[in-house]
């Protein structure tokens, strides 16, 4: 059904693999007994042979248990990190929701605004003819030239959101963020995320909330110890996933 | 749409380096102005505030004017030895700052990198540029004690210009270089605070190379070290203190080199950064 819209995006066999350090219980033993020079350290293969097509004007949910990879996959999809082999190939470069790291706890939500649209890509020019909708739709214009330390949570995750939808990328990825903030920003954000994902080329969702897949989604992708167990139907695929965890 | 992944490009390859630069530039807004908005996050819990941009190096100064200008003597061959050591200690200060921050710009960044794509050159251009502001109150503080010891401006103050450009871009080579090196070997932040204080010493700092040294062989050995060449540049605009060939050419060669070999270093592992 979906052969003849064009691909987006094509990971063709995609493995990451991380090199987790190791944490052991420092003593002077372990010092002199290990034979071995340097840390040890485990790889962990967090996505493990998976192939995937996203195409223009698709929804594509992403489910799995906690741990299966779709964060890494997400990761990896944009560049952020290195495949241990295979391929992901793609009309534009990807990107994820959100620019919280970029954000700065001592200095005012304005400066910030400024801060995380330029980690955006955004030049100067554009965040400051921006900026007085950013406030508006996260809705701090009271607190904005406070410092951000002195913000909730909730008011750091509208900031975070409002600045990181005001460019709509062309193939955009977004790990669980549509339930930020209060009863009415949550409104307002499940709007601007549908406004965000008709204006997208495509869309990637990842989220553990299953009426939120099967309503926004056009197709569904179960990752499972980082390998892909089934791909299709948003209905069958969120069931048959929902069985699974149900048996264990 | 005969053929819909013609357009496809490969997500996991560095974009080509002319490409990439292009990408820099773009977003050099990126790269001058969050670190001048970190500066300002520095000093914002502090009484005297902003004040401290200019206290710092007006301290630092002091200190070590205190030590090696009152308390030991190591002035020997030295007309001003006040604006000598002025000029010594903040240059020698900044290149220090430039590096030792570069070290950790990448592990510091690491939320940032591994959420948002950008090249990631920025992070140690934003490195150099925010060391860089930092050092204009310095510079300024240092030009005015310069004047106050009895110096005064002359056409061969405008070659300062040259100098302190020569030194960013030497500041900005080191600095790719250092950063690649602190993203895969932690360690080394722990190691550039020694280089460093053997560095101060081997950059005549703090006493005159050509006073102490008197062999033709090791006094061209000072001018393979980058630092003491800027130092002794910027002595020979401020202080008309003696400069030869060797040491402006060192200070060229050093600039150059590590800038290409920077980029080239930073560029190919610029997708590996995050790992």
């Amino acid at each position: 059904m979906d052969s003849g819209r064009a691909v987006t995006v094509r990971v063709d066999d995609a493995h990451v693999h991380y090199r987790v350090y190791e944490d052991p219980a420092a003593g002077i033993k372990q010092l002199f007994a290990s034979g071995r020079t340097g840390r040890r350290y485990q790889t962990i293969r967090a996505v493990r042979g998976v192939s995937l097509d996203l195409h223009e004007s698709e929804t594509l949910g992403l489910i799995g248990a906690n741990g299966s990879g779709k964060s890494t996959l997400l990761a990896a999809m944009t560049g952020l990190l290195p495949l241990a082999s295979g391929t992901i190939l793609g009309r534009s470069r990807p990107s994820l929701l959100g620019v919280s790291a970029a954000l700065r706890s001592a200095l005012s939500g304005r400066r910030n605004i400024l801060i995380g649209g330029l980690a955006l890509g955004f030049t100067r020019a554009e965040v400051e003819s921006r900026i007085d909708e950013i406030i508006d739709f996260a809705g701090l214009r009271a607190a904005i030239d406070r410092p951000l330390r002195t913000y909730s949570s909730g008011m750091r995750a509208r900031l975070n959101f409002a600045i990181a939808t005001a460019r709509i990328p062309d193939i955009l990825l977004i790990d669980e963020a549509l339930s930020v903030g209060d009863e009415d920003f949550r409104v307002r954000s499940a709007e601007r995320i549908d406004e965000v994902c008709s204006a997208a080329g495509s869309v990637v969702l990842v989220s553990h909330n299953m009426a939120e897949i099967e309503g926004s989604c056009d197709r569904v992708a179960w990752l499972d110890d980082g390998v892909l167990k089934a791909v299709g139907e948003p209905g069958e695929v969120v069931a048959a996933y929902l069985a699974s965890t149900a048996s264990r | 749409m005969s053929d819909p992944d013609q357009q496809l490009v490969d997500l996991t390859r560095p974009s080509p380096p002319v490409a990439y630069l292009a990408e820099v530039w773009r977003r050099r807004d990126f790269a001058i102005l969050v670190p001048v908005q970190d500066l300002r996050a520095q000093n914002m819990g502090s009484a005297l505030g902003q004040l401290w941009h200019l206290l710092n190096p007006a301290l630092m100064v002091a200190v070590y004017f205190l030590i090696f200008g009152v308390i030991i003597d190591t002035s020997r061959g030295v007309d001003n030895f006040l604006g000598f050591l002025i000029v010594g200690v903040v240059w020698f200060h900044l290149t220090q700052r430039v590096v030792q921050d570069a070290a950790v710009c990448i592990p510091r960044n690491l939320g940032l990198i591994r959420s948002v794509q950008f090249p990631r050159i920025l992070l140690p251009a934003a490195t150099v540029n925010g060391q860089t502001a930092a050092f204009v109150p310095a510079l300024v503080l240092a030009l005015a004690a310069v004047i106050a010891t009895g110096e005064r401006p002359s056409l061969r103050w405008l070659a300062l210009i040259g100098v302190l450009a020569a030194q960013f871009v030497f500041n900005f080579g080191a600095a790719l270089l250092v950063a690649r090196i602190g993203a895969a070997v932690p360690d080394v932040r722990q190691l550039l605070p020694h280089v460093f204080r053997l560095l101060f010493y081997a950059s005549g700092v703090i006493f005159s190379v050509d006073a102490f040294v008197t062999s033709e062989f090791w006094r061209r050995a000072f001018a393979l070290n980058p630092i003491y060449d800027v130092i002794t540049c910027a002595r020979w605009c401020l202080l008309g203190e003696p400069v030869d060939s060797w040491v402006v050419a060192g200070m060229l060669a050093w600039g150059s080199v590590l800038l290409v070999a920077g980029f080239a270093v930073f560029w190919r592992s610029d997708q590996r950064l995050g790992a």
